[in-house]
């Protein structure tokens, strides 16, 4: 590009550090930093930027009023419909379903696979996605799958790992269910064909996770979300169980009880909307990283916009812990193609290690995800002892050749191959080479509440996947996201099936979007806010400057 | 606190052009693209996929997780002066000087029904449902088309040998972008029969272990039900001591 | 000939010496599947013998039949690929010899036939190459041989010595189809009148029983579009064959096995009378000769059970 000299995909004064980095390896390798204590934890939080100020603001109308949430999420929620209601004829249903899926990630797949399994016709059951079956977050999981399935390792250790990760505001029976149907996903899984990383004996290959105090990751190399959802997509598809794709809902339809009854969808390529009739719904339309909440880049596919979120509230759905947010401790930060790109907690599961720029390691590297992304931020912003990327970022670096010094050459080359060819792609070998990190919007905590059954409040509708909140409290542990979209995406699926069997098709209306908007109104909202968000806007300024609209 | 707040300020900075689209005042280096045959002048940093944005293109096909591993953004370009059509990721692709490219919207490339618990884990299983694995020349257009760089005639020719471990083995980075199929002179669906042969791989040629069935028939039994229902029913102040009372596995 | 250590370029049997001959080998897609009989039975006869066979690490179809016209050079990639293959073992040390083994004979005559035309024409031979720029440009000196040819070259005393059950009475017909010896240009013997497993036959003891249908063609990819039609050639190969006194008839391709062996169920449709005869890989009656474990036969692959044959014979333990 200019004069800037690069060495191995490197920036001179980025490779200073990287050198010191390198020669710091042989002594660092078994001086690993001690794990921090319950109050070093606490004071390490304070620069989250979920307790940082200034990110939240209490909501003003609905089911959740006075509850804090990001302000991005917030002014979702308080959004006025896309569609005029006065446009949409309701009363013409173009499906007539049993169960309707919103959101072809692994929860919605599962849920229909099981919808179908539990007796309702193949027929009968419709999933809806925005964009392609398989525009989802659950594709780009590479860490692994959380099951306790070894004799060390009773269930009742999952439970505790993962409420106390979650700072206990998980809902405790929903988080049983998670671990108790673990290993029968797994079992799920094998079935299917899911080929997961196994040891000569044919044992589980299984790993540490953050803030798990036992190795119960399940690994299809780096590739785990891809290669669970892949099977379970491959099988949908030879079901021939029906499904539209590039068709978001929009808006739910509810009958004069409040019961959802179905949903009217928006085909993007065409602008043409129809109308679904659904006994039954099962929302799973994932997460909100797209709204870059505190300025973050994200690790979230395109469409993770809390579409779900934003027309489940408006239906009276009640949701919890929806004010926190993960934080990836390990994003991509250089270089600036790939920033915010998911770096797998694996790696550090591994043996890397978060070094500054001076080649200390500065924290434990497994300690929980809120907890380590703090330890980073803090180390370049508070400590500056961070590297800063000629775009203007900093990082600090994760020490990946460490783990060919512990596991022997090779082992990236088998354990971390999507990794490796995505840094290959820029001349990067993270076999020699560290890569700079910092953390990146990775999860939406908390979401809808429902009980193990992935049932809400509202009658007809159930959620599933990172939709939902409950599960996880306030931080969700590696590998246990993978896990709960499968475990609830079934559970939802069957639950749904048993429903439909004695309910009928119930009347469409948007009376609860009426009821949203005269709450909208007397709160005194701008009628400009608009929602679901469908998709977020990184057209370039130039260009959107000059846009018209002739048709 | 206001110094954190400082800083979030601080990163949300460093981060704009990447969470709200890039603005023209900070580029410093352009270069020239042409999308579909018309040429746009773009950032020399961008992706594929990120430069047609800034160009000003809002994408709903050929685009979904952004980072390598949903394959909706399959490429075809080529360079300037060059013969070759080339294919990437757009997503995973900066963009070069005089670059000429489109984007593939779609594959209705054949996926077969079938039910995995009725088939039968010999090579019988290709030449039922994709018998024209048989046509393959072994001319690796395939290979040279994959934009994850796999071996993708061999596993193909893995397939007509009935070799499933070597099949999943090869193919197992596959993100199913379908360049494969679409470039192969004899119509073969290399990113499918791939795929049905991992899940005859998973399913029969890499058993499920003991440990799972023994913790699925001790499941079964309830032997953990009472200590579940103790810990569901739990004060926060106990599951707070029971945390802090874990005994971390061993490490060997 | 006998062993000799210096030699590179010729199968020894095994002295005793680590120094064993290490030859590439080339399986084909049939012997990882319906044709695992004569591909195990073989290596176990190779080891026997002290030829190590070292399967090449990587390898694609033969290209199956070998295109005759000449601006279809596509079809010659898959054969001189898998040549390709062959010279990288032998650049890389792996093996102690340039000939590729073959066993199945299609497999064979794809090969040989494709490396002769192309090593012959070096316009073609560099259009390959460039074609196929990902791969080190074929030089054009591997070549292809028959793992008969390899048994032909063994001291007939060394193969004698392990044969522990001698075939006696069986009345065994050689038959060879057309690919191991048409062309004449590449074939292995005289495809008029071949005789070279009639030579290995007898050092193994068996009674030969010489026919004239030993070279008539068995119906080839006929099987496919007409499986009767290939069927009243195989009434005819076989009916010739018993009536000349044979019990079995032997083979080294997979699809005149097919056709011989498992067409017989359509002889029967049509010709209720037909004694079903045995048709065996011809390593698989080595394997019995040389007293190797049967299952390296994989016998349940036969269409026709040869094991009544051959425990009536004596020449199999019952139950085995």
């Amino acid at each position: 590009m200019s004069e800037v000299k690069y060495i191995g995909g490197y920036p001179e004064h980025m490779r200073q550090s990287i050198e010191i980095v390198n020669r710091s390896r042989a002594r660092r390798k078994d001086a690993v930093p001690a794990a921090m204590s319950a109050e070093q934890r606490e004071e390490t939080l304070q620069v989250h930027p979920d307790y940082a100020p200034g990110g939240k603001r209490e909501l003003k109308i609905g089911p959740n009023k006075g509850d804090p949430v990001p302000v991005p999420v917030a002014d979702l929620l308080e959004s006025y419909p896309l569609i005029d209601e006065t446009e949409i004829d309701l009363s013409v249903a173009d499906h007539e379903v049993d169960v309707m899926i919103i959101g072809g990630g692994l929860a919605g797949t599962a849920a229909a696979l099981l919808a179908q399994d539990q007796g309702v016709e193949r027929e009968k059951i419709l999933l809806i996605n925005k964009l392609r079956h398989g525009d989802c977050n659950s594709i780009m999981a590479e860490g692994g799958t959380q099951a306790a399935d070894r004799p060390i390792d009773p269930p009742d250790r999952h439970f505790l790992d993962t409420i106390g990760g979650g700072h206990y505001a998980n809902k405790p029976e929903v988080v049983r269910a998670l671990v108790e149907d673990a290993p029968l996903v797994m079992h799920w899984l094998e079935e299917l064909g899911v080929v997961f990383d196994k040891r000569d004996n044919g044992d589980y290959v299984e790993n540490w996770g953050g803030g798990t105090s036992a190795r119960r990751m399940h690994s299809c190399r780096d590739y785990t979300g891809l290669e669970e959802f892949r099977v379970l997509r491959d099988e949908f598809r030879a079901r021939r169980i029906p499904s539209i794709e590039h068709s978001p809902a929009i808006e739910l339809t509810t009958d004069e009880s409040g019961r959802v009854t179905g949903a009217v969808l928006y085909n993007l390529e065409t602008g043409a909307y129809q109308v679904v009739s659904a006994k039954a719904t099962v929302l799973a339309t994932g997460g909100f990283g797209r709204l870059h909440i505190r300025g973050f880049p994200t690790t979230n596919h395109y469409g993770a916009t809390a579409d779900g979120l934003v027309l489940a509230y408006r239906a009276g759905a009640k949701l919890r812990d929806a004010d926190t947010v993960q934080y990836h401790p390990t994003g991509a930060a250089y270089p600036v193609q790939i920033v915010g790109f998911l770096l797998t907690e694996k790696l550090r599961s591994a043996g890397a290690q978060p070094i500054n720029k001076d080649g200390e390691a500065f924290v434990f590297p497994l300690e929980p995800r809120d907890v380590e992304a703090s330890a980073i931020i803090r180390e370049c912003y508070v400590r500056e002892n961070g590297i800063t990327t000629p775009s203007g970022l900093r990082g600090v670096w994760l020490d990946t050749p460490l783990i060919d010094a512990i596991h022997g050459e090779g082992y990236i080359d088998r354990a971390f191959p999507a990794m490796k060819r995505m840094y290959a792609r820029f001349d990067i070998d993270i076999t020699v080479d560290p890569v700079l990190i910092f953390p990146t919007l990775h999860y939406q905590n908390g979401g809808v509440e429902t009980d193990p059954d992935g049932a809400t409040n509202i009658e007809g509708l159930w959620v599933a996947g990172e939709v939902s909140g409950g599960i996880h409290g306030k931080n969700r542990l590696m590998g246990n996201s993978t896990l709960g979209t499968m475990v609830f995406g079934r559970r939802a699926g069957a639950a749904a099936a048993a429903y439909v069997k004695s309910a009928d098709a119930g009347e469409r209306t948007f009376r609860h979007v009426e009821q949203f908007v005269e709450l909208l109104k007397g709160a005194g909202v701008d009628s400009s806010r608009r929602a679901p968000m469908l998709l977020p806007e990184y057209r370039g300024k130039a260009s959107l400057a000059r846009m018209i609209d002739v048709w | 606190m206001s110094e954190s707040k400082t800083m979030m300020e601080k990163i949300s900075e460093s981060t704009r052009s990447l969470t709200t689209g890039v603005d023209t005042r900070d580029v410093e280096h352009w270069v020239t693209i042409y999308i579909m045959g018309r040429g746009y002048s773009v950032p020399a940093d961008l992706t594929i996929m990120t430069a047609m944005e800034f160009a000003g293109y809002k994408l709903i096909r050929s685009c979904g997780c952004r980072q390598g591993f949903c394959g909706a953004c399959a490429t075809i370009f080529r360079r300037e002066g060059q013969y070759k059509l080339e294919s990437a990721l757009a997503c995973q692709t900066r963009v070069e000087d005089g670059m000429c490219l489109v984007q593939i919207p779609f594959s209705p490339a054949e996926a077969a029904y079938y039910d995995i618990a009725a088939e039968s884990y010999d090579y019988s299983v290709f030449s039922k449902h994709y018998p024209e694995v048989a046509r393959c020349v072994s001319c690796n257009t395939c290979t040279k088309a994959c934009p994850q760089d796999l071996e993708v005639m061999d596993y193909i020719q893995s397939a007509i040998k009935g070799d499933f471990e070597s099949l999943a083995e090869q193919s197992f980075d596959c993100i199913q972008c379908g360049l494969c199929a679409l470039r192969c002179p004899a119509e073969i669906v290399q990113y499918n029969v791939g795929h049905l042969g991992r899940r005859m791989f998973g399913r029969y040629g890499s058993p499920e272990p003991e440990h799972l069935k023994t913790r699925l028939a001790e499941m079964e039994r309830g032997e953990f039900s009472s200590v579940l229902d103790a810990l569901v029913g739990a004060s926060t102040e106990k599951l707070k001591e029971l945390y802090a009372a874990r005994v971390r596995e061993s490490d060997e | 000939m006998t062993s000799e250590q210096t030699s590179t370029t010729r199968a020894a049997p095994d002295t005793g010496s680590p120094k064993r001959t290490r030859l590439p080998y080339y399986p084909g897609c049939t012997l990882k599947t319906t044709g695992k009989g004569l591909e195990d039975s073989a290596l176990a006869v190779a080891e026997t013998l002290g030829v190590e066979l070292v399967e090449l690490p990587r390898w694609n179809c033969c290209g199956v039949v070998t295109s005759l016209t000449d601006d279809d050079l596509m079809r010659h990639i898959a054969p001189i690929r898998n040549m390709v293959r062959v010279q990288e073992v032998s650049d890389a040390g792996l093996v102690d010899d340039k000939r590729v083994v073959t066993l199945c004979s299609m497999c064979f005559n794809a090969l040989k036939w494709s490396n002769a035309r192309i090593v012959g024409d070096a316009e073609d031979l560099k259009s390959l190459n460039d074609f196929m720029y990902l791969e080190e440009d074929y030089r054009g000196d591997a070549e292809v041989v028959h793992f008969l040819e390899i048994l032909k070259e063994l001291d007939p005393e060394a193969i004698a010595e392990q044969v522990k059950t001698p075939l006696g009475e069986l009345n065994v017909a050689p038959y060879y189809g057309c690919t191991l010896l048409r062309p004449k240009s590449i074939g292995i013997d005289d495809p008029e009148d071949p005789t070279i497993q009639q030579e290995l036959l007898e050092i193994m003891g068996a009674t030969v029983i010489d026919n004239p249908y030993k070279t008539v063609c068995c119906g080839s990819y006929q099987t496919v579009q007409d499986k009767y039609a290939v069927a009243e050639l195989t009434h005819g190969i076989l009916s010739h064959a018993r009536a000349a006194g044979a019990e079995a008839v032997t083979t080294f391709c997979p699809l005149c096995a097919f056709n011989l062996d498992n067409r017989q169920r359509e002889v029967l449709e049509k010709h209720p009378d037909f004694e079903p005869m045995p048709v065996f890989y011809f390593t698989q009656l080595m394997a019995v000769a040389f007293g190797l474990n049967p299952k390296c036969c994989r016998f349940d692959l036969n269409h026709t059970d040869p094991r009544p044959l051959l425990r009536g014979k004596g020449l199999m333990k019952e139950g085995a």
